[in-house]
């Protein structure tokens, strides 16, 4: 293959960010069968038999997280955005290093999603071998066969491990154990891409997702929170002996983007509730882990590249529709509960104000005993990750002095972290259980947690002895 | 380290740190449980990694998440322009107390961190903590100079004296800690 230099010369229609350009390498990218394959995982799973917009794929949140990405780049590298104690960590513009480093940036955000399982993360933690998650298969395939070929063909050939750190970020590159570090300026492009507060990949998501499903929590003024990024010291924790030293660079904004910023958390965690931990879309997740575990060889995803990019999700949908009309199926029950609509029904959740301390496992004791009561078979269980607990970024004021986001900002600071849990049972025993519940829950719940605690302590000592 | 075992330490390491002096940041928190760990031998379950700011646990990142949502800890927002505090709830105390056992095997070593670390500030603790990194990771058998290269070499704004005291105090608390 000829090695080709990077021109912007394409250009896609995107329903978000209305056009997207790309050049040459970043086409080569895109036509290479890993990205290509993202064409075919929905960006949320099953989450469309809820939400029936929601159709859209991975492969255009990707061009998307791209878009985004070049134009944070392109906005906190500009010179009258560098104050003095960064200045020197930023490669200068026309040189080199300054395109290659954008080059990568973008090629990273293109390259971030390609390691999803069909149906995203639905069935991630089940049906992958242990140690293994989509990350780590998106770190096999940017190195792998059909993207080596895409680094090998242009120039300036993008280093594979500077793609992999900028994809992942330091949270996955660590959980990896990867022999990878982050110098203060990869460590801010990662930040570009993967930001709990202000990467571009959330704000893709949240926008897509939003249009998509038509929940109109997600929207926010991305564009002014874009104009407003800036690499700023770490706002300080403290005044004391330290004073004056406020720490690495970090992505941060200007004040004026701060309203937009709280938007966007605030659309994080509306979206969580009403989207992406949805208890209907939760439970579907099971069913479908049910069905892979039946249906896949071993119950297992291939992790190798050429067997990841076999599998879409057109070929499991296909197989579910197969399944749920054939009582000899492997998967029929689950695949029928998914095709049909015939989905579990929630029949307990955490309880915001009383499920806390220590009755946090009140709903995991809650499952445990409807197990032993109606057989595991017609029980399940669903959570979704904390959310809220608004992201602490450094945010420059008015008069050039660095502050914490949440000391600025009333709405991050009242920002509830939740955390949701739910039972599943089928709709014929769901009565029942809501009955029996109503008089036995308190007493499950007290127990577990005695013996829990009990447990837990002597454990430790036991271990250690 | 049995997750609510773990928890009850983390709570117990907040509250000691503020009875302490401590700011109790997030990053007050992450060098102390990361220095614990190392010196004290306390068998937390989170993986640290050379970041940004010294050694850095994502792990315990999202636990401090998790036991705000249990409301074990709640996060105390303060007056521009500083960032948060973590305190402990009447939940988190209670917590402490139900975990006696825990409490007992390694509460003695929890508190004497806290009373080392009293209230020192981020630069400080990042200082320390990088310099724990280098001599455990590093340094088997260099001298003070080697490793304050080596420190000098991953944290380059900090000055070769401060390099040098880190180490120093360092090298103390490897001393003093106890088994």
């Amino acid at each position: 293959m000829t090695a080709r230099v990077p021109g912007r010369s394409n250009e896609v229609r995107d329903p978000v960010h209305t056009f997207i350009d790309f050049n040459s390498l970043e086409r080569e990218v895109i036509d290479s069968l890993p990205f290509q394959r993202l064409r075919h995982v929905h960006q949320l799973a099953l989450s469309g038999q809820v939400y029936p917009g929601a159709s859209h794929k991975r492969f255009e949140h990707s061009l998307g997280v791209m878009h985004l990405a070049g134009r944070i780049f392109d906005v906190v590298t500009k010179e009258e955005k560098l104050s003095d104690e960064v200045r020197d960590l930023v490669p200068k513009r026309g040189e080199a290093e300054f395109s290659y480093w954008k080059t990568v940036l973008r090629v990273a955000a293109l390259c971030h999603d390609i390691g999803h399982l069909p149906f995203s993360h639905a069935g991630e933690e089940d049906l992958l071998p242990e140690d293994w998650d989509h990350e780590r298969i998106t770190l096999e395939l940017i190195g792998s066969g059909p993207m080596a070929e895409v680094w090998n063909s242009v120039r300036p050939s993008p280093v594979p491990d500077d793609v992999i750190k900028l994809a992942l970020g330091p949270k996955k590159v660590a959980s990896l154990k990867l022999d990878l570090s982050f110098d203060d300026w990869e460590g801010v492009l990662a930040e570009i891409i993967t930001s709990d507060a202000l990467g571009a990949d959330r704000i893709d998501y949240l926008l897509r997702d939003s249009l998509h499903t038509g929940v109109a929590y997600g929207r926010f003024d991305h564009n002014r929170l874009i104009q407003t990024m800036r690499i700023l010291p770490r706002s300080p924790e403290r005044d004391s002996e330290d004073g004056g030293d406020f720490g690495e660079p970090q992505l941060g904004i200007e004040r004026g983007g701060l309203e937009s910023a709280e938007a966007l958390l605030l659309a994080r965690y509306f979206m969580f509730a009403q989207v992406y931990y949805h208890p209907t879309r939760l439970i579907y997740d099971e069913h479908l882990k049910d069905f892979l575990r039946a249906w896949l060889p071993d119950g297992r995803f291939p992790v190798e590249p050429d067997g990841h990019l076999s599998y879409t999700d057109n070929e499991v949908w296909a197989a579910i529709t197969k399944a749920a009309e054939d009582a000899g199926a492997d998967g029929h029950d689950s695949a029928r509960r998914i095709a049909h609509r015939e989905h579990f029904r929630v029949v307990d959740e955490r309880q915001i104000a009383e499920d806390v301390g220590e009755r946090s496992i009140a709903v995991t004791a809650v499952f445990e005993a409807l197990r032993e009561r109606y057989g595991a078979e017609s029980v399940r269980f669903g959570r979704s990750p904390k959310r809220g607990e608004a992201p602490d970024f450094p945010v420059m004021q008015r008069d050039g002095k660095v502050a914490s986001s949440v000391s600025l900002s009333e709405v991050l600071r009242q920002l509830p972290v939740a955390r949701d849990e739910y039972v599943f049972m089928p709709a014929d025993l769901r009565e029942d259980a809501k009955k029996w519940l109503k008089t036995e829950r308190d007493n499950i719940v007290t127990a577990a947690a005695e013996r829990v605690e009990k447990e837990s302590d002597e454990e430790k000592e036991d271990g250690e002895s | 380290m049995n997750p609510m075992a773990q928890e009850a330490l983390v709570a117990r390491l907040a509250r000691t740190l503020r009875e302490n002096d401590s700011w109790t940041g997030e990053t007050h928190i992450q060098k102390a449980t990361y220095l614990l760990e190392v010196l004290a031998d306390v068998p937390f379950d989170f993986d640290f990694i050379l970041y940004k700011h010294g050694p850095f646990s994502f792990e315990l990142r999202d636990e401090l998440g998790n036991m705000q949502a249990d409301r074990y800890l709640s996060r105390e927002p303060q007056d521009p322009p500083y960032g948060p505090r973590f305190s402990v709830t009447e939940s988190g105390r209670q917590l402490e107390e139900r975990f006696a056992k825990t409490m007992a095997r390694y509460g003695s070593k929890v508190d004497w961190i806290a009373a080392q670390l009293r209230d020192k500030g981020v630069a400080s603790l990042e200082r320390l903590a990088t310099a724990l990194w280098v001599t455990t990771h590093e340094g088997d058998g260099l001298g003070l100079e080697e490793r304050v290269e080596l420190l000098r070499g991953i944290k380059r704004h900090v000055s070769e004296e401060n390099a040098a005291q880190a180490v120093r105090e360092i090298d103390e608390l490897l001393a003093s800690a106890p088994s």
